[in-house]
């Protein structure tokens, strides 16, 4: 009963979501809300690396900035055809994956700071080069390419990115419930042991930093046609950010939580984008997500789904017998990765 | 030739300017196991603090300790506030600094506006001297010599004092020292505000140093001082200030020759020390 209650809200839920171009008359919101599904899809990609793996990484805007550079200048040398998005949407892979592979083989091995700072230093690195190669990228200008004729109405955008969004979804979803994403967590809970346990605790990671990495490009990618548009602040440091924010306030750990992070993120860029006008301090509202982030982080570790989820847990368990609870959603934040469980030596 | 010294002189001014921002970072990490992500905004602020009382009260000294003030109290709030409480907790405690190097920047424009704040050396050190055919820029003799003096003040304090002597054993085992008796929260305090007041003195120091100061730029040399840490070692005082020099010759010989590969040629030196030995050039342990 409860099943297949859930199953009908999905089901309205996404009807709903494919029938809204017919009902709503304001492009702006189709935009907005393609832009949520795309940074859904990123934050997501970010998600299986922190809340699944327990990975931190601070230049995940690498990853988009390459996938939206590969469309934007396949797109604008080659011809806007779907040919050629999908020769985009392939180079975009290779690159992650190469680049991905790379980090992570160089420094997964070693403590999670590491890879946080050679992430961060990395991201930096690429976006100086973006600036500096300017016949390739134009530089900070940016330019502008023309996408395939059937992509050009807002409503075919929209439901491609709707349509991108469903399947990453489904993809994660089946990569986190598998064998493979079950070790995942078990690394996350605890590496030490699941190195004890024989598995090659570094090709497991190593393998979740290029999924994410390419999924990452991929959204990138998608966003660069959304907008026709490419320039180096797909490479930012607020592209990071806004990973590390929809994840962790919406709850890292789930996939349901980096999308509605990401709605609720893009929404208050939106809200305080207009409020910026009302008053001087809603300009810098890094402030705001700073301020948001810091208390999620040692307040709410869980994030929203998380911290619901286990309430709902709560009260379904009073009224019924005792059952194992499922420890591994949420928890990333929270407990993992002291340093001294795992030695490098 | 003359090219070649000035080249030098200006990667090691450069250097040393680094070996500020990076000590504190090597310190804590050695001794805290944090990455503190917020050391960079401390470095923002130094210069802005640090321009301001210059520029208003009109003695460069003041500006100087000024930034020092303002880093020992940033340090102690951050500290206080954001990192003690994520203590041992894993991820949270490498995701919560960033949140503040993303706060504390962005506070500075709130505070000092959004623009660039241009700034000169004070009288007495701008200008040059020539030795025998060579122009020496004063102001960047005078950074190497403050740079020098913090490294053999810090050395002092760590071999020759019983605070030295604790923090020492700290980055080696920080269990056994506080189940010696030690009160190691206060020591960890302790080595977090000397870090973030040495970060504010490089941030005050650079303002005249590069002329302009802006929010972001703290962000852009933490960077940098990342670089440092990974290839000097975390937790090595020697190794900081070796790799401070090294990543800051290194910068300033391929500004000149090739300057897109700058950062990348310094990105690569970092991976290079990864790979072949990630506890850093001079560290003991990972």
């Amino acid at each position: 009963m409860r099943r297949s209650a859930r199953r009908a809200v999905w089901l309205a839920g996404g009807l709903l979501l494919l029938a809204l171009p017919l009902l709503v008359e304001s492009r702006s919101w189709l935009l907005l809300l393609t832009q949520i599904f795309l940074f859904a899809v990123y934050a997501m990609s970010y998600d299986l690396l922190l809340g699944y793996t327990g990975i931190v990484s601070f230049g995940h805007a690498l990853f988009f900035g390459l996938g939206a550079y590969a469309a934007g200048i396949v797109m604008q040398r080659i011809e806007a055809s779907l040919g050629a998005l999908l020769l985009a949407l392939v180079l975009s892979a290779v690159l992650c994956a190469a680049v991905s592979y790379a980090v992570g083989a160089l420094t997964l091995r070693l403590k999670s700071h590491f890879f946080a700072m050679f992430t961060l230093a990395l991201s930096g690195l690429f976006l100086v080069v973006a600036e500096k190669w300017r016949s390739l990228t134009m530089g900070n200008d940016g330019f502008a390419f023309s996408v395939p004729e059937w992509l050009r109405g807002r409503e075919a955008m929209y439901w491609l990115s709707l349509g991108f969004l469903a399947a990453m979804y489904a993809l994660l979803r089946r990569i986190v419930a598998s064998p493979f994403g079950t070790v995942l967590v078990a690394i996350r809970e605890n590496e030490a042991r699941a190195a004890a346990l024989g598995y090659q605790v570094h090709h497991y990671k190593v393998l979740s930093c290029v999924i994410a990495g390419v999924i990452a490009g991929w959204s990138g990618a998608f966003h660069a046609l959304a907008l026709r548009f490419v320039n180096t602040s797909v490479f930012s440091v607020d592209v990071t950010l806004d990973a590390l924010l929809m994840t962790i306030v919406g709850g890292a750990g789930t996939l349901i939580g980096p999308i509605l992070g990401a709605a609720l993120i893009e929404l208050a860029h939106h809200g305080l984008a207009d409020l910026a006008n009302t008053h001087w301090i809603f300009e810098r509202w890094i402030i705001f997500f700073g301020l948001v982030y810091i208390l999620a982080v040692r307040f709410f570790p869980q994030g929203i789904v998380g911290t619901v989820q286990r309430w709902g847990r709560a009260r379904s368990l009073r009224g019924m017998p005792p059952q194992p609870v499922s420890k591994g959603v949420g928890r990333a934040v929270e407990t993992v990765g002291d340093e001294r469980s795992v030695g490098n030596g | 030739m003359d090219a070649f010294f000035h080249l030098t002189l200006n990667g090691l001014a450069t250097g040393m300017l680094l070996f500020l921002l990076a000590v504190g970072l090597t310190l804590i990490f050695g001794l805290m196991h944090i990455l503190n992500f917020s050391h960079g905004a401390l470095f923002s602020w130094g210069a802005y603090v640090g321009t301001w009382v210059y520029l208003t009260t009109g003695s460069f000294f003041l500006g100087l300790l000024g930034a020092l003030v303002a880093g020992v109290l940033l340090g102690w709030v951050v500290e206080r506030f954001v990192v003690r409480p994520v203590q041992g907790k894993g991820l949270a405690q490498i995701l919560i600094t960033l949140g503040a190097l993303l706060v504390l920047s962005e506070f500075i424009k709130v505070v000092w506006g959004p623009h660039q704040v241009s700034v000169q050396p004070p009288a007495y050190l701008s200008g040059s001297w020539e030795i025998g055919g060579v122009v020496v820029v004063k102001y960047r003799l005078f950074l190497i010599l403050v740079g020098l003096g913090v490294f053999f003040g810090l050395k002092a304090l760590l071999q020759r004092t019983r605070l030295g002597l604790v923090v020492r054993a700290g980055v080696q085992n920080r269990d056994m020292v506080q189940a010696l008796g030690v009160n190691i929260g206060r020591v960890f305090l302790f080595v977090f505000v000397l870090g973030s007041a040495l970060a504010a003195l490089g941030g005050a120091l650079f303002a005249p140093f590069s002329g302009v100061i802006y929010a972001e730029m703290g962000i852009e040399y933490a960077l940098y001082a990342f670089l440092v840490v990974v290839i000097g070692g975390m937790g090595s005082v020697t190794g900081s200030v070796l790799a401070a020099l090294l990543v800051g010759l290194v910068g300033a010989y391929m500004n000149y020759l090739v300057p897109e590969a700058a950062l990348a040629v310094n990105m690569l030196l970092m991976a290079v020390v990864l790979l072949f030995r990630p506890v850093g050039l001079f560290g003991a342990r990972g």
